[in-house]
C-alpha cells in the first residue's frame, strides 16, 4: 500500500520571517494522496510554522502553497478548512462549555458545510469512529487528556477534510495510549484521509510514516523513507551533535 | 499662537501622562481596565483641596498626603474587591470597577455637593513671559513634577525588589507564585502604587483646574486615549501618549473648536486601536 | 447548559411553549384590566430593559466580545426616528425601522475593523466609537454652521400616544427579540457564536468564518438597539445627544445582562426585570443615595454571583443532577 503518485498538497519555496528571524526558509514539499508524511526536527525548527502557513493562520512571507493544484496561500483559515485541510493543535482547544458532540457538530456544520440534521448524523458516526460516543453529552472541559486528543481529531474529521495536519497529537499520552492513537491514525488513513504528522515521539512517527521530512533551523535537511532518514548523517548531526555524525 | 498652543498642550500632556501611567500600570499587570480611575484623580484633587482650604497647605506640599491616602484606598480596593475577580473573565473586572466608580463618585457628591471648586494660591496669576509666550509658573512646576513622577515609576519598576516582583507577576502569575511572590499582595501593591501616582496627578490638577465630584469619568476616558497612544501597559509610553494627546487637544481647541477636540480624541483612539493596537511605540501589550 | 439530544435540536419542551404563550397572552390582556398609568409605564420600561439587554446578549453574551458602545446605536436610532418624523413627516413605525437600517449601515463598516480586536481593545474601541458619535452629533451644527441635529438644544418630537401604546410596542419588540435569541441559540449561528466565545482560533480552524458571524451578531444587535432607541425617543418626546448617547445606557444594558446571566436565553429577562424593579423603589426612597446603592449591588453581584442569577441557578441544577 505505497503512496499513490498523486500530489494533493504542495509547497514551493515557502518562507516565513518573524522580524529578522527566519522560521522557515525556502521549503519545498509534496504530499501524496493517501500517504502519511512525518515531519520531525528539534524544537523551533519550523514544523509548527509550516503547519500554520498551510492552514492560513499566518501568510507565507515568500513562496506558495497549492492544494489540489489551487494556490491557497494567503487564504483565511476557515476557507482553507472548507476546501479540505484541517489541523489539530498542539495545545488542545476544546469549546469547553459545549458538549463533546456539539464540538464535533460545529466542525461538521461549518467545515463540512452540512445542514444541522445531516451534521448530527455525521457527528454520531465520527464519535463512534474515534470511540468518544460514550462521552458525547459530557461538557468537553470534563473529559480526560486522551479523550481531548481524540476530540481534536474528531473535529478535524467532521470537517470532511481530505488532508489532516496533526501537530503533536500524542503529547502527554502513555505508551498504551500511543499504541491506540497510532491504530486510530491508520484507521483514519483507511478512510482515505491524507495525513501530515508532527511528532516528537520518534518511535511513533517512524513506525507510522510512509515518508519523512527533517527540519532544522527552518530548513529542510533531509527527506525520504523513515529508514533513509534515520541513516542520514546530517539528521544524526542535528539531533545528536557533530561527534556522532 | 502655534508655539503657544504647543506649549500649553505639552504642559497639559504632562498631567495626562501621570495618571495615565497609573492606569497603564494597573492594566499591564492585572489586565484590569479601571473605569474608576478618574475618580481616583478626583479623590487626590479633593485631598489637596481640603488640605488647602482647611489647613492652608499648598497643593504642591500636600502631594505626599494625597499619594498616601490614595495608596491606602487603592490597596484596599484591590485587596477587598478586585482580587476576587482578577481570575474571572475580564468583563467582570470592568463592571466591577464601574460599580466602584458609581460608589466613589456619588459618595463624593453626597459629601461635597456638585459645586465646582478651585484653589486660589498666591502665585496662581504669576507667569513667565518670554518671546511673547505665556507660561504660568504653576503649570511649569506641575509639568516638571509630572515628568519626575513617570520617570520615578519607571525606575521603581525596574530597580526595586517590589518593582521586579510586580513585573514578574505581570508576565507570568503562576511562575511568580512558584518563585515565592504573593500574587494577591503584589496586585494590591500595584493597584496601590497606581492609585498613589494618580492621586499625585489629582493634587497637581487641583492647583489650577476646576474640580468637582463628577469629574472622574472624563479623566478615565482621557487615560484610555493616552495609554492606547503610548502602548497599553508600557509606562514610558504614557508620557509620550500624554504629550501627544495634550498637544493635539490644544491645537484643535486653538484652531477649531474645543468641543471638536474631544470628538477628535475619540476618533484618534478608534483609529489607533484598529491600525496600531500596540501604540506609537509599538511596545504595548496586544492580546 | 441545557442539553439538546442530537437530531432533536428543533423541538422545544411542550410545557415551555405553553408557559411562554400563557405569559404572552396575559401580558397582552393586562392593559384591558389595568388602567393605572404608573403600572403600565413601569411594565413598559421593564420590556424595554429586557429588549435592550437581549440586544447586548445576542452580541456580547454569546461571543464574549464586550461591546461598550451600544449607546451609539441607541442614539442613532433615536435621532434617525426624531429627524424622520419631525423633518420628513415619516410615520412612526416606518421611522423606527429606518432608524434600525441606518444603524446597520454604521455597524457593518465599524464592526469590520473593530471585531478583529480582542479583549479590552474591542471594549475600548467600541466605547470610543460611541463617545465620538455623541460628540459629533453634539458639535455638528456648530462646526458646520448648519441647523440639523441642533446640538445640545435637542429635538422635540410630536407628542406621543399613551403609555399603553408604548407598552404594546415594547412588548412586541421584546417578544421578537426573545424568539430571535431562542432561534439563534439553536441554530448553526448559535453554535458558532458559542464556539467563538470558547476558542475563537479553534473555531476558525474548523471552518467557521468567525468575522462574518461576529458581524452578523453585531449588526442584529445594532438594528434592534436602534429600533428601541427610536421608540424611546418618541416616548420621551425630547432628546439630546447627552441623553440618548449616554454611557449610562450602555452600562445599563451590560449590567442587566450580567445580573441575569450572559449568554443565556432567560438572563436578560431576569436581569432587566430585577434591575428595573429594584431601581424604581430605590430611586423613589433614596433619590440621593440611589447610585451609591446601585454601585454596591453591582460590586456584590460580581463578587458573589459572577455567573448572574440564571447562570448560578443553572449551575446548581447541573451540580444537583451530578455530571
Amino acid at each position: 500500500m505505497g503512496p499513490e503518485q498523486n500530489i494533493i498538497l504542495e509547497g514551493r519555496g515557502v518562507s516565513r520571517y518573524f522580524g529578522a528571524l527566519a522560521a522557515l526558509s525556502g521549503i519545498d514539499f509534496s504530499l501524496y494522496e493517501g500517504e502519511i508524511l512525518g515531519l520531525i526536527g528539534p524544537n523551533g525548527s519550523g514544523k509548527t510554522t509550516l503547519f500554520n502557513v498551510i492552514v492560513g493562520v499566518c501568510r507565507p512571507s515568500e513562496g506558495k502553497v497549492f492544494f489540489e493544484g489551487r494556490d491557497i496561500s494567503g487564504m483565511s483559515p476557515h476557507r482553507i478548512c472548507q476546501m479540505g485541510i484541517a489541523k489539530t493543535s498542539q495545545i488542545v482547544q476544546p469549546f469547553t462549555r459545549m458538549t463533546v458532540a456539539e464540538n464535533v457538530l460545529v466542525g461538521a456544520m461549518y467545515g463540512g458545510g452540512l445542514p444541522q440534521k445531516e451534521a448530527w448524523e455525521k457527528t454520531r458516526e465520527i464519535l463512534a469512529f474515534v470511540n468518544l460516543d460514550k462521552v458525547m453529552n459530557t461538557p468537553s472541559g470534563k473529559i480526560s487528556i486522551p479523550e481531548r486528543r481524540r476530540l481534536e481529531l474528531a473535529r478535524a474529521l467532521a470537517t470532511s477534510a481530505k488532508v489532516i495536519l496533526l501537530d503533536e497529537n500524542m503529547a502527554g499520552l502513555n505508551p498504551n495510549e500511543i499504541e491506540e492513537a497510532l491504530d486510530l491514525l491508520r484507521a483514519i488513513r483507511e478512510r482515505g484521509v491524507t495525513l501530515m504528522v508532527v511528532e516528537h515521539i520518534m518511535r511513533a512517527v517512524m513506525g507510522i510514516s510512509d515518508r519523512m521530512i527533517v527540519f532544522n533551523y527552518g530548513e529542510k535537511i533531509a527527506e525520504g523513507t523513515p529508514r533513509e532518514v534515520a541513516e542520514n548523517p546530517s539528521v544524526i548531526r542535528a539531533y545528536l551533535g557533530d561527534k556522532y555524525a | 499662537m502655534l508655539i503657544q498652543a504647543i506649549i500649553t498642550g505639552l504642559l497639559l500632556g504632562g498631567i495626562y501622562a501621570v495618571y495615565s501611567a497609573g492606569f497603564s500600570l494597573i492594566f499591564g499587570v492585572m489586565g484590569v481596565v479601571n473605569i474608576a480611575h478618574g475618580d481616583l484623580v478626583m479623590l487626590g484633587a479633593f485631598t489637596s483641596y481640603w488640605l488647602f482650604t482647611l489647613g492652608h497647605i499648598d497643593p504642591f506640599l500636600s502631594i505626599p498626603f494625597s499619594a498616601l491616602t490614595l495608596f491606602i484606598v487603592g490597596y484596599g480596593i484591590q485587596r477587598l474587591i478586585i482580587n476576587r475577580v482578577v481570575e474571572a473573565p475580564p468583563i467582570m473586572s470592568y463592571i466591577c470597577t464601574f460599580g466602584i466608580h458609581l460608589i466613589i463618585a456619588n459618595l463624593a457628591l453626597r459629601l461635597w455637593t456638585a459645586d465646582y471648586r478651585s484653589i486660589t494660591t498666591s502665585y496662581c496669576g504669576s507667569h513667565l513671559e518670554c518671546a511673547g509666550l505665556v507660561i504660568p509658573y504653576a503649570r511649569l512646576a506641575t509639568f516638571g513634577m509630572a515628568v519626575v513622577m513617570v520617570g520615578g515609576l519607571y525606575l521603581f519598576l525596574n530597580r526595586t525588589d517590589i518593582g521586579r516582583a510586580i513585573r514578574a507577576t505581570a508576565q507570568d502569575r503562576e511562575m511568580a507564585r512558584l518563585m515565592g511572590v504573593r500574587a494577591n499582595h503584589v496586585y494590591a501593591m500595584t493597584f496601590g502604587i497606581g492609585a498613589a501616582i494618580t492621586g499625585v496627578a489629582g493634587s497637581l490638577i487641583s492647583s489650577y483646574f476646576v474640580i468637582y465630584p463628577q469629574m472622574g469619568l472624563s479623566y478615565t476616558v482621557t487615560a484610555f486615549c493616552v495609554v492606547v497612544l503610548g502602548g497599553m501597559g508600557y509606562i514610558p509610553g504614557a508620557l509620550l501618549g500624554g504629550l501627544i494627546l495634550g498637544v493635539l487637544e490644544s491645537l484643535t481647541a486653538t484652531y477649531w473648536n474645543a468641543g471638536m477636540s474631544s470628538a477628535l480624541t475619540f476618533f484618534i483612539l478608534f483609529l489607533m486601536l484598529i491600525f496600531m493596537p500596540a501604540g506609537i511605540t509599538g511596545k504595548g501589550i496586544v492580546e | 447548559m441545557i442539553q439538546t439530544p442530537p437530531g432533536r435540536a428543533f423541538t422545544l419542551p411542550r410545557k415551555a411553549v405553553l408557559l411562554a404563550a400563557a405569559v404572552f397572552v396575559t401580558l397582552i390582556l393586562v392593559p384591558a384590566f389595568c388602567h393605572q398609568g404608573y403600572a403600565l409605564r413601569l411594565m413598559g420600561m421593564i420590556f424595554m430593559g429586557i429588549a435592550l439587554a437581549s440586544c447586548w446578549n445576542i452580541m456580547s453574551g454569546y461571543t464574549g466580545y464586550i461591546d461598550f458602545g451600544p449607546a451609539a446605536y441607541f442614539g442613532i436610532g433615536a435621532y434617525a426616528t426624531a429627524l424622520l418624523m419631525v423633518r420628513g413627516g415619516v410615520p412612526f413605525f416606518l421611522s423606527i425601522v429606518l432608524g434600525g437600517v441606518v444603524a446597520v449601515a454604521f455597524a457593518v463598516p465599524v464592526g469590520l475593523p473593530t471585531l478583529r480586536l480582542r479583549g479590552a481593545y474591542f471594549a475600548i474601541a467600541t466605547f470610543a466609537f460611541a463617545e465620538a458619535t455623541r460628540q459629533a452629533v453634539l458639535e455638528w451644527d456648530r462646526v458646520l454652521g448648519v441647523n440639523f441635529f441642533q446640538g445640545s438644544h435637542g429635538i422635540t418630537l410630536p407628542i406621543g400616544p399613551t403609555h399603553q401604546f408604548f407598552y404594546y410596542t415594547f412588548l412586541v419588540i421584546m417578544t421578537v427579540l426573545f424568539v430571535i435569541t431562542y432561534l439563534v441559540e439553536r441554530s448553526r449561528m448559535g453554535y458558532a457564536l458559542k464556539a467563538i466565545h470558547e476558542a475563537e482560533d479553534a473555531a476558525e480552524l474548523i471552518g467557521v468564518n468567525t468575522l462574518k458571524i461576529k458581524i452578523y451578531a453585531y449588526a442584529i444587535s445594532a438594528f434592534f438597539t436602534a429600533v428601541i432607541g427610536g421608540v424611546d425617543a418618541y416616548w420621551l418626546t425630547y432628546i439630546t445627544p447627552n441623553d440618548v448617547f449616554s454611557v449610562h445606557i450602555t452600562i445599563k444594558m451590560v449590567i442587566m445582562c450580567l445580573l441575569g446571566g450572559m449568554g443565556t436565553l432567560l438572563g436578560p429577562v431576569v436581569g432587566a426585570s430585577f434591575l428595573t424593579l429594584i431601581s424604581e423603589p430605590l430611586w423613589a426612597r433614596f433619590p440621593y443615595d440611589y447610585l451609591i446603592i446601585i454601585g454596591v449591588i453591582i460590586v456584590l453581584v460580581i463578587v458573589a454571583m459572577p455567573k448572574g442569577i440564571v447562570g448560578t441557578l443553572l449551575e446548581w441544577k447541573v451540580d444537583s443532577r451530578g455530571t
